[in-house]
């Protein structure tokens, strides 16, 4: 294969995330398949860079779902309405589908608190069948963490996201778990497995400069490609979403 | 004599890619209403003017004519930190002038939305009100990625210092420029 060749087919097995910086400090975007973490505190942008990433590749005919815990359907899609980036049309043809979990493991007779290796087990079949039935290419569970939360040790945690991780890498499924941490710690998941686990782990923190506060982007890790380890940082509007320049080092 | 001077910075500012322009405090007014009078009267020229000093309404209210152009954009860091709440079509308005680098994504979004068969040109007042807000290496960092990213973009820079305020960071910042204009009181 000639070098063209070799990085045409290299380009073709990423997904682009439609954030331009972060597609070009990836070398083109995310080795498909990956499970990535989404680390960052309270309203450091996770789930919002988690739709972005969701309807940007809507808009290149990948259908994605977008799996909530932590928050309502009806508030998650009232956030999201305020974005430019979103459209309703892509909810209404199915190309983005939101899912409250909640109402699955009711559904599936779950406890709400604690999760039995059975119910782990019944919850991921019920993943994994979603996913396949609708064909996704991209996937979002918000948040990881509160998913841990109801898995009741850390083996527990480490086979279910190994075996939710392999079996959308299957389907070349790129997925996004959002991992929430306590802010200003240099942490990546409340139970310290799930970095581990994932290819990817995407940081959203914030600077403080004279008293303001700068959210900030970094790729800590992305196995399968080469990529930038320096800190971005990130701006957040309802007219252009997500946006990323490097920041002043001083 | 304000006719020489706006001739003197556009030409430098055609020929070089970037140009700092140190001024008097007592001839800023003059210099100030010649970049006004420069962007107003340009037709196919992009210009954007990046304020540290004055407020969006307070420019547009002198200049309303402003509304009607829209090969002029602004990027306003005073608003906002001053608690004044504002939109316009043609301004972009920053939270705080600490937020350099949202200075600069606004200004390569600006750029890239805005298409003309002329040049582009881009005036940063000022260096010395940037000074206020943020520290020293902050600035200098800032200013060189600021002149890079122009640079890179064919995008024709003007900074202005005030000569009073100048010292040797600032006389170092300035100085990244291709070309320095000193404005004297006799040239105006």
């Amino acid at each position: 294969m000639s070098e063209a060749e070799l990085e045409t087919k290299e380009e073709e097995e990423k997904c682009q995330t439609g954030i331009e910086e972060m597609d070009i400090q990836m070398n083109g975007g995310i080795p498909v398949g990956s499970t990535v973490l989404v680390v960052g505190s309270s309203g450091s942008g996770k789930t919002t860079l988690c739709m972005q990433y969701l309807v940007n590749g809507a808009k290149l005919g990948e259908r994605g779902v977008f799996f909530t815990i932590t928050e309502p359907l009806f508030k998650l899609t009232k956030n999201l309405e305020g974005f430019d980036f979103y459209d309703r049309k892509l909810i209404e043809t199915g190309m983005v589908n939101l899912i409250d979990l909640r109402i699955i493991s009711e559904r599936l007779g779950l406890d709400a608190e604690k999760y039995s290796v059975e119910d782990a087990s019944a919850l991921l079949d019920v993943l994994k069948d979603i996913a396949e039935e609708l064909d996704v290419k991209r996937l979002v569970i918000d948040s990881i963490t509160a998913l841990c939360y109801r898995l009741q040790t850390r083996e527990m945690i480490r086979d279910f996201i190994f075996k939710l991780g392999t079996s959308l890498a299957a389907m070349s499924c790129t997925t996004f778990l959002t991992s929430e941490v306590p802010p200003r710690t240099f942490k990546y998941s409340q139970y310290e497995i799930e970095e581990f686990i994932s290819d990817g782990i995407i940081f959203l923190g914030d600077v403080e400069r004279k008293g303001d506060l700068i959210r900030t982007l970094q790729l800590v890790k992305m196995r399968g490609t080469a990529h930038s380890r320096a800190k971005f940082a990130m701006n957040i509007s309802t007219e252009r979403g997500i946006e990323l320049m490097p920041l002043l080092k001083s | 004599m304000l006719d020489g001077l706006k001739e003197r910075i556009y030409k430098s500012a055609q020929i070089h890619q970037s140009v700092g322009v140190i001024v008097p405090v007592s001839n800023y007014s003059d210099l100030y209403e010649t970049i006004m009078m420069q962007m107003l009267g340009s037709k196919q020229d992009l210009w954007m003017y990046v304020s540290i000093t004055k407020t969006y309404d307070t420019i547009t209210r002198s200049y309303k004519e402003f509304a009607n152009k829209p090969n002029i954009f602004f990027i306003d860091c005073i608003s906002r930190a001053a608690g004044i709440s504002q939109k316009a079509d043609n301004c972009s308005f920053i939270e705080s002038p600490v937020m350099l680098e949202r200075i600069l994504m606004e200004m390569m979004h600006a750029f890239r939305e805005r298409k003309t068969e002329g040049n582009t040109y881009i005036v940063l007042d000022s260096l010395s009100a940037l000074m206020i807000y943020n520290n020293v290496e902050t600035v200098k960092e800032f200013f060189q990625h600021f002149v890079n990213k122009t640079r890179a973009e064919n995008i024709h820079c003007v900074s202005v210092v005030i000569e009073e305020e100048m010292d040797d960071h600032l006389n170092k910042i300035i100085f990244l420029n291709e070309k320095i204009i000193k404005v004297k009181e006799s040239f105006i």
